[in-house]
């Protein structure tokens, strides 16, 4: 079974993005995006099958990087977006303006990113 | 309990009897009005001639050559064979072709050993065995009509073929075309009705005689649980099930002894202790290892005498998910690893390879360069060739065969000769390093898991630190997951052999609800607190395994993670359109469940079950799953639908 597999490898995946981004902008370099209708786009295209509504992120035929106040450069999320490196399937301009990459990119960098631990006890058992 | 009726007495020649003598009484009373007859006028009623002495003598006397009553019957036979084997459960859709064993077990074999399970579709009863082998680590049977019940079977005798389990199934034909009543019993009849299932079954038989069914559902028996364990198949001659026993004092019943597991040969075992002691980084993965309770124990020991990391592929209960050398979300170590020991493998080539889902799919090594693989089990002994469940060939170094759990005693014993006080230090050196990366790994889950907590739809690892909230003391088993639902295992203290038995085997959907109630079947009487996480679209494959639960009174708590789809498909559908360039929008056509949402709780209402749902707001959950667990501690199934995101 490859359950473990391939949340495992999730590692793998967001390293290699990171890696695709080392040369790229830094968030602060993109473009002025409308973080309202990256939501309704999020949506619309299908990203949250994959990367989750609230950008938690989940699994394809690997895992799926989580989304939600990502580090990633523009760059680097734009690139992903166009020429994935691994399964993620590539939107092109005809399905994704650029325009519609920086607003889903304002939207996934306006979710609220990862809590601290200790204050959900739950996931303290 | 199920209902009893007295109904022994109804055969169609006693019916025609209480025909005639109606017919007799009739002539002196005028024509009876049943209660539920339709209304007819006096004036239109045709007046059927009344049945002579002769025909009535036809009708109702049976001639000297046709008995009427029977002492014993072969049935009777099958169900003491049966017996000795310790058979617990014989899981059923009732059919006139077994109809013979049907009733032995209950009035030969007091419905003890075994006690009928009753199940609405075949593919149920056989996942159920499915579930139960898995947890109690022995067979229980499965028996259903020889065509059309065997192939709404085969599905779930798939999945037990490639999830490598132990299970008796049984089929009912008429082999002989002149016993063979007009209609049906033609229509269900086969001469070779194993032919239906012998790709994905280890041996199969239909016995001709008392004698034979004995030997060989003593043999079948034996195959099955013989590591590479797997489902047998015979097939039940009606007549011999049903037809009085001849000459009882030929019968006995065969003595089964079980095999003694194959041990890998001790100096291959040495072979490989000595590579792996060597090795600077060497890796365990694991995937069907653990079939008792000492398969989990016997791994730890190999790992903390090497002090290595372990990647379990949680095909059972192998490895602790705490135990500090479990790297299984740590998938990058096969690429660090100098040697690496795959244990009872399902997927080795798919274990160790990076394979890409796109127009043209590519592949490329996991492992670094010059890695050595060793392989230890006993999968590739027997193998058949139709289906291909085998997987891709990997090429390996040194190739044992034996049964993993059998063997690592011995392994670990010649890794034990190998290690003195400088490979000592070296290896606890390695396995500090390895615990803290355990450590790290461990909390990244639970950061990650902190992401949309007040999330609608809920996220899955709410979902699962949720339940583990209320299910962490008590004596715990988890039978089912939904594809790639990993929460528990990245989050919950797995750390007891029953408390997880691996998944479908051969990711057929249909496999989770029914194959969990056949876990929690066996759970029952030692007194664990069954649950399972499964999928909505998986749930509604066999929804009726349900009222199976309600009707024999098992506990399982049952998560419906609710995305509304079949998610992986969906996924795929994306990806198609994407890669087109064309409507993304539009590929929810044929993948999900919704417009209108299906009402899991209602749906379980129905079947007997405590339904609770579907529940959207995560603050609703908790309560929910506390009034589900008091139903499952009353003794019953509860279903708890959690409309979730998608992973």
């Amino acid at each position: 079974m490859k359950i473990l597999k391939t949340l495992a490898v999730k590692v793998l995946a967001v390293a290699a993005i990171g890696a695709a981004a080392l040369t790229a902008a830094t968030a602060q370099d993109a473009p002025n995006g409308d973080a309202a209708n990256g939501k309704r786009l999020y949506l619309a295209d299908r990203c949250f099958t994959c990367h989750g509504r609230v950008g938690e992120g989940g699994a394809y035929n690997t895992p799926a990087p989580i989304l939600a106040h990502t580090a990633l450069p523009f760059q680097g999320f734009e690139g992903q977006i166009r020429n994935p490196v691994n399964d993620m399937p590539a939107f092109p301009p005809a399905l994704l303006s650029d325009k519609d990459i920086a607003d889903i990119y304002a939207f996934v960098r306006s979710l609220p990113g990862p809590g601290s631990p200790k204050d959900f006890p739950l996931l303290n058992n | 309990m199920p209902k009893r009726r007295n109904s022994a007495q109804s055969s169609r020649r006693n019916f025609l009897k209480g025909a005639g003598l109606a017919g007799a009484a009739a002539v002196a009373a005028g024509p009876p009005v049943a209660a539920d007859a339709f209304p007819v006028a006096p004036q239109q009623r045709s007046k059927a001639a009344l049945p002579g002495p002769r025909q009535i003598a036809a009708e109702t006397m049976a001639p000297a050559d046709d008995p009427v009553n029977q002492t014993s019957s072969g049935g009777d036979y099958m169900v003491d064979v049966l017996k000795s084997l310790d058979i617990e459960y014989l899981a059923i859709n009732c059919a006139s072709s077994y109809r013979g064993l049907h009733e032995a077990v209950i009035n030969h074999g007091g419905n003890k050993k075994p006690e009928i399970i009753t199940c609405v579709h075949e593919d149920i009863a056989a996942h159920i065995a499915q579930g139960y082998a898995k947890i109690e680590g022995k067979p229980m049977a499965m028996a259903c009509h020889g065509v059309v019940g065997l192939q709404h079977a085969t599905m779930g005798i798939y999945n037990t073929w490639c999830d490598r389990v132990p299970s008796l199934i049984f089929g009912g034909n008429i082999m002989e075309a002149d016993k063979r009543a007009p209609g049906a019993e033609w229509l269900h009849a086969g001469v070779d009705i194993g032919q239906l299932v012998r790709e994905f079954t280890k041996w199969d038989d239909q016995p001709v005689s008392l004698t034979h069914f004995g030997e060989s559902t003593v043999r079948a028996y034996k195959i099955a649980t013989t590591p590479p364990m797997g489902p047998v198949f015979l097939a039940l001659d009606g007549e011999l099930q049903e037809n009085p026993i001849r000459d009882p004092q030929s019968l006995r019943i065969p003595k089964f002894e079980p095999v003694v597991p194959p041990v890998g040969d001790a100096a291959a075992l040495a072979e490989a202790a000595k590579m792996l002691v060597a090795a600077k980084n060497p890796l365990i993965i694991c995937d069907r290892v653990a079939r008792t309770p000492a398969g989990m124990t016997n791994l730890v020991e190999l790992a903390e005498t090497l002090q290595c990391g372990v990647i379990d592929n949680a095909g059972r209960m192998n490895f602790p998910s705490r135990h500090p050398l479990n790297q299984s979300f740590r998938r990058s170590m096969i690429g660090q690893a100098d040697v690496i020991l795959a244990i009872e493998m399902n997927d080795l080539w798919g274990t160790l390879t990076h394979f890409r889902d796109r127009i043209v799919r590519t592949s490329h090594p996991a492992t670094k360069p010059g890695a050595k693989i060793i392989t230890l089990g006993v999968r590739d002994l027997f193998l058949k060739s139709n289906y291909q469940d085998f997987g891709r060939w990997q090429d390996v170094d040194l190739d044992i065969a034996g049964d993993g759990e059998a063997s690592l005693p011995v392994l670990t014993e010649a890794v034990r000769r190998l290690i003195d006080d400088e490979t000592k230090a070296a290896f606890a050196d390695r396995g500090q390093k390895l615990a803290k990366a355990h450590l790290a790994m461990v909390e990244q889950s639970k950061v990650d898991a902190t992401i949309g907590w007040d999330a609608s739809p809920i996220t899955t690892a709410r979902m699962c630190a949720e339940v583990y909230n209320q299910i962490k003391d008590e004596d715990w088993s988890v039978v089912g997951t939904s594809i790639r639902l990993s929460w528990m295992h990245r989050l919950w203290d797995f750390k007891k052999p029953h408390q997880w038995n691996g998944n479908s085997g051969g990711a057929g959907i249909g496999y989770n609800l029914p194959a969990s109630i056949g876990a929690a079947l066996a759970n029952k009487k030692h007194g664990r607190f069954t649950l399972s996480f499964g999928g909505d679209g998986d749930f509604m494959f066999s929804p009726g395994a349900v009222w199976t639960a309600a009707h024999h009174q098992i506990p399982i708590l049952y998560i419906i993670q609710n995305n509304r789809a079949y998610h992986q498909e969906y996924m795929y559908l994306v990806a198609m359109a994407a890669r087109h360039g064309r409507n993304v929008e539009m590929m929810d056509i044929g993948t999900t469940l919704k417009d209108p949402n299906i009402n899991y709780a209602e749906v379980t209402r129905g079947l007997g079950g405590h339904g609770e749902g579907p529940i959207t707001d995560p603050k609703d959950l908790a309560p929910a799953l506390t009034r589900a667990i008091a139903a499952v501690k009353a003794g019953g199934p509860a279903v708890v639908d959690v409309v979730t995101d998608p992973r």
